[in-house]
């Protein structure tokens, strides 16, 4: 898994590619996280466009980064998830809780 | 002068051990101080002993549990006969003979038995033609690698080596040592050419060349000079008197899937293997030793291979547990309730291992309404399992005690979101079902069950909240449907519909929404049945790839 971090305003943005499931990608996607908040970064924007699998450790790993950045007062936001993922978040009814956009430029002006 | 007399053991695998019975005391028993070591759990620490008096071997029974047999008679002192059959306990795992050398040389150097027997040492030392010796060198080697197939504890493959090593440098003592945690070498064979246990942690031996090859890793020879002792007191041993010495670095390799493909991680010594000789006549020609090095290298693959037996019975052991909780597991979710008044229920859950993270469960509550749970606990195996045990009794205890269904879902949702590790939750379906057909129900993250109607509607019981264990913060609201006499609902895990045949293709929500409309009129038991019929038939000949859980209630007509 690749992990690219770009800014765009004041919202960063966490650019994964490959399959966010249980190992070092779910790991890594938390010690990013966990950093961009000790950088005191934390408005976030997950873009899942690149990310054709999600397993439920790699479901575990956004709640936890979901929760993290809800715990210092900021956000966490969902771009692009794939048929599957968006699925997922779907049947376990995360969708409620992750907001989630399909447009970037949208997803900035959330925030 | 002690009547020379020896015990052969046999263990199941053929391969033979010859004790000689030098002492006047010979014990037999469990603990390691023991001339001969019985690990039998039937084999008491003390168990008998041999003693030599007036000319006879006596064995005696020194008050051992299991009892001590000659010949299969229970016996507390017997005067032992050549051929005797005797039996320590109830360890039938080896097979002792006493021998009784002045009636028979029970030394033969090949044997006739089919099973594996290794040849005593000869007795003399008169010299035999070269050749012949290299070839009776070359037999003894194969026989301690055919003992290899065979021999099952540890202790009795380094024994062999080391007697084997003794025989074909004709060395008068060897030893085999291993580095321990600690990193020290440590003796785990001592043996004398008689094929004796040498007793004690320390022996007189040259530690010098012990190093020497240990460190640089390679074989160190010292053939037919003598040897000073340089590593030890001078006090205590002034000089050995060795004339020859060798020494081979037992080097650890890795084990691969192709024997062929082994590869030798050459600085990875794990110890020695130590032969030494204070005759003189040169103890190692070039022949015996390579069977010297291809011995030290036999010895490091049965370690290795007894690791892996050892690794493959901790396995075993391992499934016997699982087994165990998968029996635990079955027993916690009810298989049948005895018959309702208003409703027809069936269930079932079929773990792809041998614990599965699913769960369901039939709680009766006090005021007569029924509560259906069925739920999936993310991963497999023992941990899902365990937390799929512990929702299941939180469930039970909650609504045994008449809390509501929000009040319960609510509850376990903080407790798991706080409790458990941060990639664990549970998706639950939950329903409360009473006298009128009125089924209140919470999804918390799971697949929508179907609905099939009598007038042949089917629709999914939507409404939809998080997965529970992921926010605390979540209100779970319930919601509610009214069932009619005849209609039918079908919880169900996403084993179900996400089970994949041979092209790859999933079982699917739209072919499962059928197969319930088609059998709305058949029994709640038939109508599970029929399903997991459907399934097991969809992927034929693959491997169930996740649990498969279906609850069906069909309200009476």
């Amino acid at each position: 898994m690749e992990i690219h971090i770009r800014t765009n305003g004041n919202v960063t943005i966490i650019d994964l590619a490959g399959n966010l499931t249980i190992g070092k990608s779910e790991e890594s996607l938390r010690i990013i996280v966990t950093q961009l908040i000790a950088e005191d970064k934390k408005l976030l924007l997950l873009n899942l466009a690149d990310v054709p699998t999600i397993d439920s450790s790699g479901i575990g790993a956004m709640i936890k980064s979901f929760t993290s950045v809800k715990a210092v007062n900021g956000k966490l936001k969902v771009l692009k998830p794939s048929r599957m993922a968006h699925q997922l978040l779907t049947i376990t009814g995360l969708l409620s809780v992750l907001e989630t956009f399909e447009d970037e430029k949208a997803a900035i002006s959330s925030f | 002068m002690q009547k020379s007399a020896q015990l052969k053991i046999m263990n199941r695998f053929g391969v033979t051990r010859i004790l000689p019975l030098s002492k006047a005391v010979f014990t037999i028993g469990r603990k390691a101080e023991n001339d001969l070591q019985l690990l039998s759990d039937t084999v008491s620490r003390q168990h008998a002993e041999i003693v030599y008096e007036d000319n006879t071997y006596y064995l005696i029974d020194v008050g051992s549990k299991r009892g001590t047999y000659v010949n299969d008679q229970r016996v507390e002192r017997c005067a032992l006969h050549h051929q005797d059959r005797l039996r320590i306990g109830g360890d039938d795992e080896q097979q002792i003979i006493f021998l009784d050398d002045s009636v028979e040389n029970a030394s033969a150097i090949f044997s006739s038995s089919p099973n594996l027997t290794l040849s005593s040492p000869s007795k003399d030392r008169a010299p035999i033609t070269s050749a012949n010796e290299e070839l009776q060198k070359l037999a003894r080697f194969v026989e301690v690698n055919q003992a290899f197939k065979f021999s099952m504890t540890p202790d009795d493959v380094l024994c062999l080596i080391v007697d084997a090593a003794i025989e074909i440098t004709r060395a008068e003592r060897g030893f085999l040592m291993l580095l321990n945690a600690e990193g020290n070498l440590e003796f785990k064979v001592a043996r004398d050419r008689n094929r004796n246990w040498m007793l004690g942690n320390e022996f007189e031996m040259s530690r010098s060349v012990v190093e020497e090859s240990f460190k640089q890793n390679r074989s160190v020879i010292i053939n037919d000079s003598k040897v000073t002792m340089a590593g030890l007191p001078r006090d205590s041993v002034r000089n050995l008197d060795l004339r020859s010495i060798a020494c081979i670095p037992l080097r650890r390799f890795q084990m691969t899937e192709n024997m062929d493909a082994t590869t030798i991680l050459k600085r990875d010594v794990i110890g020695v293997l130590y032969v030494d000789s204070n005759v003189s006549g040169g103890m190692l020609t070039q022949t015996s030793l390579k069977l010297l090095e291809s011995l030290a290298f036999e010895a490091t693959k049965s370690l290795e291979s007894v690791r892996l037996m050892h690794e493959e019975a901790e396995k075993k052991n391992l499934e016997v547990e699982l087994g165990m909780a998968r029996e635990v597991q079955i027993a916690l979710s009810p298989s049948a309730i005895k018959a309702m008044e208003h409703f027809e229920v069936a269930a079932r859950s079929v773990p792809s291992r041998y614990v599965g993270g699913d769960f369901y469960d039939l709680i009766p509550m006090k005021d007569g309404r029924f509560v259906f749970a069925l739920g999936d606990v993310s991963g497999k195996g023992v941990a899902a399992a365990l937390l799929a045990a512990m929702a299941q009794g939180a469930l039970q205890v909650q609504f045994a005690s008449n809390h509501s269904l929000t009040e319960v879902i609510t509850s376990l949702n903080k407790v798991l979101a706080q409790r458990s590790e941060s990639n664990r939750f549970i998706t639950l379906f939950c329903a409360v079902l009473d006298g009128e057909g009125h089924l209140t129900y919470i999804n918390a993250g799971h697949n929508l069950p179907i609905l099939a109607r009598t007038t042949s509607e089917t629709e999914t019981l939507t409404t939809r909240s998080v997965l529970l264990g992921a926010f605390d913060f979540v209100e779970y609201k319930p919601r509610q449907t009214r069932l009619n006499p005849g209609d039918v609902v079908v919880m169900y895990t996403d084993g179900v519909t996400e089970a994949v045949n041979s092209d790859n293709e999933m079982f699917g929500e739209d072919r499962l929404e059928e197969l319930v409309k088609q059998s709305v009129n058949l029994s709640a038991e038939q109508i599970k049945q029929h399903i997991l019929d459907e399934v097991i038939s969809f992927t034929r000949g693959l491997p169930q790839g996740d649990d498969i859980t279906l609850i069906v209630l069909k309200l009476k007509g």
